[in-house]
């Protein structure tokens, strides 16, 4: 559906964007994800026409559309800040793109309404200037705004980056169930990892400009490629020299010390003799209780190590307890 | 996000046709007025004064030197500049303080009171004050009742100016260091107090540093003002305290080639001091402003006095200057509807009350015209200066840090740096004689003439208002109306011009108002059978002790006037409002 070919944008000397090469398929929830400044807004908007590449060509359907005006390439877009426009109400809002291509005005009430009825708005709430709305309603009247014109992609630049933790889980949820119910090629821009993880079928990681990764969200959190991607995504504990060493002498395997070992969290096993081939002797230096789970700080072989333990009501560590911690070296991750 | 630079070439030629014809049309418009009616009349003021016989000389500043009146307007200006600004600072610091810090009782009404120079100023303030306080004046006649040797004539030359500029220039105190006291952050009040500062060491070091940036920007806009002042000494500063505006005026009316080149002399000196003072002030602006630090910043509290003494003196100073500043708007509300007689003996007499003046403002041509011709010069100019800035700052907004934006908005702000007395004079002497880029009309005596002054003079508030709102404008939603697939003049049209319409209607308001009752460029641009109000109100005032229809007719202009500058400023920063004007 999207091809991107070996993109390259420049601003004056600064290199934003560099051999970028991208495939989302028709129907996919693509997500590029990656910390302030490393390119994937940049991305989002070379798609939608915003920024011109300076090198490289953006493909849709086969064609190419890199010198096609913003205005002319039927790509929806939901903004940040969702960009209604305050003069006008909502109905407006959503008529804009019909109006602007000259859609009789009967169609202009019937596709807007309909879209309406589709995300949820009441004919009520069409009448409403966009500011009467709470964030959740204004999160729906730009998809509906975006998604009226039929376009052949949506573009989702952090739209839940402004909303509070709880807000943001519901449209998360909301926006998941809108995407298969419309089935729209969608492109979503994120730095939070946990919504990139819950809502995509593929996953580009970005860093200042380049893209470290692409892969489905399981590939991404525990077959990370990169030494940044592995970091980024998730918690995780870096694992140190005497531990590797000892790694070493309690399997088989021969881990390089020089290198960096990481394993995740969940991986870390406590009090459990059946999981993992490696055992050390560790004692509790501190507990967070989170109620699904509890997050435990344990100190092994002189390294402070964290883990989570799921809140069965099996055991609650306190600090200073004893405890047998498990490893499993093909859990590690090694760069 | 970083916005991509496009070449203006590049632009155009993505333009359409029509786009292309409309941008040409509107660049030739905006080169021609910023070339023929702004830059040539100022280079042709230049060469009135550094040229003469087709030679560089400085002659005409030596003229100057000779000239006693001159060279004593000139004294009397920089007397009156810097003593303005301390009497100013010191009622403007005190009215911020009585309504905005102290606990003083009545705060509410204070603070309204002290807020009627924003409806009442310029030529029609002072006339009101002189027909108060000037020899046979309403209040010097009650003083000479109780005191009989007390000197009658006493409100005239350099401490009548004082003065009347002292209670008329308070307005920036009371909108930018109110603004300024508004954005204390009170927890840091409360800080000091909790580490055992006094109430006097709070305002000392805590409360006023924070003012201080505001104050050295008023401080230097009252500079100016007394720099420029015009109408008070006109009208109340006598023979002995003339000021160079007035002097420049009265040079300006003289026929004579030196009279002319001795106004154009003056008005240079004046533009060279406003331009270092507003440099002065630019480059305190860029030091900018404290900023509170807090995440959750405290709206102030008022301050209990806790000196018994100095409370009841504080209250005292506060009523009294209530008391200044109300008198002269009450008495000349009350005295719009009396008749003549007892507006020439200064009584008032309530059974007489009646609304015959304004009647009479209705029912006279000449009464009404004045009043008319600047509504429509102020409604014209403020339209035409809106249109002009809405165009420049979205050419500037995008072509952003381009060679062709940078040079339309500095030559747009050039008005700002130059006297409106300057820019007149300029307009004057090179409008006298036909000239090519005018196509050959001389244009003095002329309709056309005031209206290019006034709006060339409104021009940079206009500038700094729009650019900020446009500026503050979020990109997004131009983005997004092209992602629907709207052009760039459907985009600006629909979406750009309504969310910016409050602030353009706004400004335009304020500019309306600002322009109604101006008497410093009318006074050298207005068609000779076509007085503007404020020429109007100062030719009546200076009759004021003749004709008493004449002053009553003046209190109706003065009311009428008070009661449209009330409702601007309601519309623009009354309930809601103050939202449309940032800066």
């Amino acid at each position: 559906m999207i091809r991107l070919n070996d993109i390259e944008v420049r601003f004056g000397d600064f290199t934003a964007l560099k051999d970028i090469n991208i495939h989302v398929e028709e129907g996919q929830f693509y997500t590029f994800l990656g910390p302030s400044g490393c390119g994937k807004t940049t991305t989002l908007r070379t798609i939608t026409g915003f920024i011109e590449p300076s090198k490289g060509t953006v493909m849709v359907k086969g064609k190419d559309i890199t010198h096609v005006p913003v205005e002319r390439r039927n790509i929806g877009m939901v903004f940040q800040n969702y960009a209604l426009f305050p003069t006008m109400s909502v109905y407006e809002n959503i008529a804009f793109g019909l109006r602007v291509k000259k859609v009789n005005k009967t169609d202009i009430d019937r596709r807007v309404k309909e879209m309406a009825g589709k995300v949820e708005l009441t004919e009520q709430q069409l009448m409403r200037k966009v500011a009467e709305l709470s964030g959740g309603q204004q999160q729906r009247v730009a998809i509906a705004r975006a998604l009226v014109n039929n376009p052949e992609i949506i573009c989702l630049d952090e739209p839940l980056s402004n909303l509070d933790a709880k807000l943001r889980v519901q449209l998360r949820e909301e926006l998941k169930e809108m995407q298969a119910k419309f089935g729209i090629t969608t492109v979503y821009v994120t730095h939070d990892q946990e919504e990139a993880l819950t809502l995509s079928d593929c996953i580009a990681v970005f860093n200042k400009g380049f893209i470290e990764q692409i892969g489905t969200p399981n590939e991404i959190y525990s077959h990370s490629k990169t030494e940044f991607v592995c970091n980024f995504i998730g918690d995780i504990n870096r694992l140190e020299k005497p531990i590797v060493i000892s790694l070493n002498a309690q399997t088989d395997r021969n881990l390089d010390p020089e290198k960096h070992t990481y394993i995740r969290l969940e991986d870390i096993h406590v009090n459990n003799t059946s999981a993992g081939q490696a055992k050390f002797r560790g004692k509790v230096v501190g507990n967070e209780y989170f109620g699904l789970y509890i997050k435990y700080q344990l100190e092994v072989e002189g390294q402070i190590l964290k883990c989570i333990d799921k809140n069965d009501g099996r055991q609650y560590l306190k600090k200073d307890d004893l405890v047998e911690v498990s490893i499993n070296p093909d859990d590690l991750m090694i760069y | 996000m970083n916005l991509v630079k496009v070449p203006l070439l590049t632009r155009m030629r993505r333009m359409t046709p029509g786009q292309l014809l409309l941008f040409c049309i509107m660049a030739a418009v905006f080169i021609w007025f910023i070339t023929a009616c702004m830059v040539l009349p100022i280079l042709n003021l230049l060469k009135t004064v550094f040229i003469e016989n087709g030679k560089i000389s400085l002659s005409s500043f030596q003229k100057l030197s000779k000239s006693p009146r001159a060279m004593k307007a000139l004294k009397n200006s920089f007397i009156l500049a810097p003593t303005l600004s301390l009497t100013v600072g010191f009622v403007g610091i005190s009215l911020v303080l009585i309504t905005e810090y102290f606990d003083v009782k009545g705060a509410a009404i204070l603070r309204l009171g002290y807020m009627t120079t924003l409806i009442y100023g310029g030529v029609t303030l002072v006339s009101g004050y002189k027909f108060i306080y000037s020899n046979n004046g309403v209040l010097t006649n009650f003083i000479a009742n109780i005191f009989p040797h007390f000197n009658k004539t006493w409100f005239t030359g350099y401490w009548a100016v004082l003065f009347v500029m002292t209670f008329s220039c308070t307005s920036n105190h009371m909108i930018f260091l109110r603004n300024a006291m508004r954005a204390v952050d009170f927890q840091t009040v409360e800080a000091a107090r909790n580490m055992g500062a006094s109430q006097w060491t709070i305002l000392r070091r805590v409360v006023l540093p924070v003012l201080l940036p505001s104050l050295f920007a008023v401080t230097i806009l009252t500079f100016i003002t007394g720099l420029c002042a015009m109408s008070a000494p006109l009208l109340v500063g006598g023979k002995d305290f003339q000021t160079i505006n007035p002097m420049i005026q009265q040079f300006a009316e003289m026929t004579t080639t030196s009279a002319k080149s001795l106004a154009a002399t003056l008005s240079l000196i004046l533009g060279a001091a406003t331009m270092i003072l507003l440099a002065i002030m630019t480059a305190i602006e860029r030091r900018g402003h404290y900023m509170s630090v807090s995440k959750v910043k405290t709206k102030i509290v008022k301050q209990k006095i806790n000196n018994p003494v100095v409370n009841i003196l504080v209250h005292f100073y506060a009523y009294a200057l209530f008391v200044i500043y109300v008198i002269p708007v009450i008495l000349i509300v009350l005295f719009s509807f009396s008749d003549s007689a007892h507006i020439q003996q200064r009584q008032l007499d309530f059974s007489t009350f009646s609304l015959k003046n304004y009647g009479e403002l209705l029912s006279k041509t000449t009464a009404y015209k004045p009043f008319l011709v600047s509504i429509i010069y102020s409604a014209l100019a403020a339209v035409i200066v809106g249109l002009l800035v809405v165009l420049a700052c979205r050419y500037i907004q995008k072509s952003k840090g381009t060679f062709s934006a940078t040079a339309l908005e500095y030559s747009l702000m050039i008005p700002w740096l130059l006297p409106s007395t300057m820019i007149a004079l300029s307009l004057m002497l090179a409008f006298n004689q036909p000239r090519w880029y005018m196509f050959n009309k001389p244009l003095i005596a002329t309709l056309q003439l005031l209206l290019i002054g006034y709006v060339i003079v409104k021009l940079p508030f206009t500038m700094r208002m729009t650019k900020a709102a446009f500026f503050s404008l979020d990109n997004a939603l131009e983005d997004a109306a092209k992602n629907l697939g709207a052009s760039e003049v459907y985009t600006f049209r629909r979406v750009i011009f309504p969310v910016l319409l409050p602030t353009v209607m706004a400004v335009a308001a304020l500019n309306f108002n600002g322009l109604l009752t101006d008497y410093d460029m009318s006074v050298f641009l207005h068609h000779p059978a076509n007085p503007t109000l404020g020429v109007k109100i100062k030719s009546l005032t200076e009759e004021m002790g003749n004709s008493s229809d004449g002053v009553a007719l003046t209190f109706v202009y003065a009311v009428l006037m008070m009661i449209i500058s009330a409702i601007v400023l309601y519309l623009v920063y009354g309930r809601g409002g103050k939202d449309n004007i940032k800066e």
